[in-house]
């Protein structure tokens, strides 16, 4: 698994085959069918309420789906504990509001999962959580708490903290909405580095801009559905379905 | 620094000085008379304040007989302790005063080598901080000794303080290693502390066994990574130590003092400190298991805790008193003060359920899905990341609910506890004082509860102020 590239690998580390959510009588999502290659990037368009977030929720199992089968890296979902904390620990996370844990240090934040989960020492812990900080930029703000950062430098945190698990897909829930515009970019740079190293990654956004450059594939869902999957290119020049061109319309 | 630059512009701060500190006049001259209606208000007001104050130093110091007071003072704070055995409290004390200078000691040692860390200025806490901190212990004590005149009880607190002092100093000075085993020290003096009143009875079994082996799961744990103990050995080790104190303590035999001979102020401060430690647990237990996913645990939490808190606690105290013995397997009944105990427990265990699963429910449910997302178990996402920010929210109430248990042990006076309440009362039974100072005995037993529970309430405040650092 270690050896493999961006885009060389066909091979699907996330598959969700006929997946239907519902929430109450809601449905939420309604047969679901995607799978997700090793490396890939794959950005979820759509407008709010379209189930985006949902979906990426379900394969961490934050929700359970109702129906059909979701797999991470040959892993089934279950009502198997351990098979969802397997899998949990192949995920990363990044939550629009960050949700870092106010009462630890920025470094505590990140070591947490590393000690605790992967039972390894303080120090080594501490290594690579430094390790982290260098790569969103923000060593100096290691003994900091998050109350003391700016949005920004808390969602790259969340980052770095979600990275320290050494996940293999990494999802991203609206990771910039709720973010003063000047700080969305810093944010962005981090995950376009990410995206560049050949993570695999799941990124529910509004950015464009993003979905654009980064993206190897873009899904666009309305009211639970898949309605469009695509490439960049054909996604914003040539969309075939009209639902998707009025969505582009409202927000181009 | 002219006045045509927009203060946006300039850096925070640099080149401006705070406003000076304003005199004593011109402070009272802006907050106390700075028009005719207020200076009116201030002189009225201040007129009487000072009569309220005069009276109240008269009556302290001029009027107020306080010989009921002073006669009776041991027997206020010890009851009918039994005199014989007053040197186990001695002893207690001087223990539990080491064990308070270590912990001291470790608390600022550490919170120093964390500053150093982060790189932060860091100023000891002083004794003169102390003293600021805890005045109103200290007025208690100034009172207690200067009713005393007698030079031993000053010379016990002074020398109990100082040992404080010193093994704070000691604690501060040792090295990181060495400090392991100053905690261990403050743990073996706690229990000693313990041992010394209670004998060879009681739970202190339990807790050296559990101290012992706990220090050898350390010790061991630390060697391993050189020296390889097989788990088995390892095991047999512990074993081993835990049966030698398990028989050391069988065969010692000094005595010790039950439950039931605590009295007087002592009794209240006990059965108040054994209950809050106990309540705690189980009012945690009970929160967390009010929001259980299995119903059997559910409905238990919630039948506990709505029964217990729909009953008057004296309701409580007497049926504890009279009948919950029958319900216990036992041949020889709990002593009065153990059930005493069980029952404050439990009623304060059923409102700190209420007070906990308040702060529960304050914890954004955002933080519990990032500890899943990042692959935490159910018991380390309860333990890490949403009880250290619901207890957090919650100090203020909890140590409020402490100190009512603390005031509440008055109550067990009236299931014939020989508390300071009921002593008082006793000690207006004694010929010379049938009508003497009973305004005065009152007021000295409503002034030591007092001290400690505002000690208490201001502890809490810094505490919360504390732990709020770097929240916001």
């Amino acid at each position: 698994m270690t050896t493999v590239t961006a885009d060389s690998d066909d091979r699907p580390i996330v598959t969700l085959e006929g997946v239907d959510k519902f929430f109450g009588s809601f449905c939420a999502l309604r047969d679901i069918h995607l799978s997700v290659a090793v490396g890939e990037v794959v950005v979820v368009l759509g407008p709010s309420g379209s189930g985006k977030s949902t979906l990426i929720r379900c394969i961490n199992r934050l929700e359970r789906h109702d129906r059909g089968r979701i797999t991470v890296d040959g892993i089934e979902l279950s009502n198997d504990v351990r098979a969802v904390r397997q899998v949990r620990r192949l995920t990363g996370m990044v939550f629009q509001q960050f949700n870092l844990f106010p009462h630890l240090t920025v470094l505590d934040n990140i070591t947490l999962a590393p000690r605790q989960v992967r039972r390894m020492p303080r120090h080594e812990a501490e290594e690579l959580a430094m390790g982290l900080l260098e790569r969103v930029k923000i060593p100096e703000q290691a003994r900091k708490y998050p109350g003391q950062l700016s949005g920004g430098q808390q969602q790259r945190v969340a980052i770095a903290r979600s990275l320290a698990t050494e996940p293999k897909v990494m999802m991203f829930d609206e990771p910039t909405s709720a973010l003063d515009p000047e700080m969305i970019k810093e944010v962005l740079d981090v995950m376009q580095e990410l995206a560049g190293t050949g993570m695999t990654m799941i990124c529910v956004t509004h950015e464009m801009g993003f979905a654009r450059e980064v993206a190897g594939r873009v899904v666009f869902m309305d009211e639970g559905e898949i309605v469009e999957v695509g490439t960049p290119h054909h996604f914003f020049t040539n969309p075939t379905e009209p639902r998707t061109r009025r969505f582009l319309e409202q927000i181009l | 620094m002219t006045a045509t630059v927009p203060p946006a512009d300039r850096p925070s701060g640099v080149g401006r000085a705070a406003p000076p500190r304003p005199t004593a006049r011109a402070w009272a001259r802006e907050n106390l008379f700075n028009n005719r209606h207020n200076s009116a208000l201030t002189v009225l007001l201040g007129a009487g304040l000072a009569m309220l104050a005069a009276y109240g130093a008269r009556f302290l110091f001029v009027t107020g007989q306080w010989a009921p007071v002073r006669t009776n003072l041991t027997l206020l704070m010890m009851g009918t302790f039994p005199r014989a055995e007053q040197w186990r409290v001695v002893v207690q004390v001087y223990l539990l005063c080491a064990a308070a200078g270590l912990v001291w000691g470790g608390l600022t040692a550490s919170s120093r080598d964390r500053a150093a860390d982060a790189d932060v200025p860091f100023s000891r806490a002083r004794l003169r901080d102390g003293v600021r901190r805890w005045w109103p212990l200290f007025v208690l004590l100034a009172v207690l000794l200067g009713m005393t005149r007698t030079w031993l009880p000053l010379a016990f607190v002074a020398s109990a303080l100082a040992g404080g002092v010193v093994a704070r100093r000691a604690m501060e000075a040792l090295p990181e290693a060495g400090r392991r085993a100053g905690w261990f020290g403050a743990g073996v003096c706690a229990l000693a502390g313990w041992q010394v009143v209670s004998g060879t009875g009681g739970i202190a079994w339990w807790w050296g066994s559990a101290l012992v082996a706990a220090a050898l799961v350390r010790i061991t744990g630390n060697v391993r990574s050189e020296a390889r103990w097989q788990p088995a050995a390892r095991l047999a080790l512990i074993a081993g130590a835990v049966a030698v104190v398990w028989a050391v303590y069988g065969r010692l035999d000094f005595g010790g003092v039950g439950w039931d001979d605590w009295s007087g102020f002592q009794l209240n401060l006990v059965a108040a400190a054994a209950s809050i430690v106990l309540a705690f647990p189980v009012g945690l237990a009970a929160a967390i298991g009010r929001r259980s996913q299995l119903p059997a645990v559910r409905w238990l939490s919630v039948g506990y805790i709505e029964l217990i808190r729909g009953v008057p606690l004296i309701t409580l105290l007497f049926m504890g008193d009279l009948f919950l013995g029958f319900f216990l397997p036992t041949e020889d009944p709990l002593s009065k003060v153990t059930r005493a105990i069980a029952v404050m427990t439990l009623f304060t265990g059923a409102y700190l359920a209420e007070i906990v699963r308040g702060g529960l429910q304050a914890v954004p449910r955002g933080q519990v899905e990032a500890a899943w997302a990042v692959g935490l178990s159910a018991p380390r996402v309860l333990g890490l990341i949403v009880l250290p920010q619901a207890l957090r929210a919650v100090i203020p109430a909890l140590v409020g609910q402490f100190i009512n248990l603390f005031k509440d042990s008055t109550l067990l006076s009236i299931i014939a506890l020989t508390e300071i309440l009921r002593i008082r009362e006793s000690i207006h039974g004694q010929r010379e004082f049938l009508v003497t100072g009973i305004a005065e005995t009152l007021v000295f037993v409503a002034f030591a509860f007092w001290a400690l529970a505002f000690t208490m309430s201001r502890e809490s405040q810094r505490l919360e102020r504390r732990l709020g650092v770097g929240e916001r």
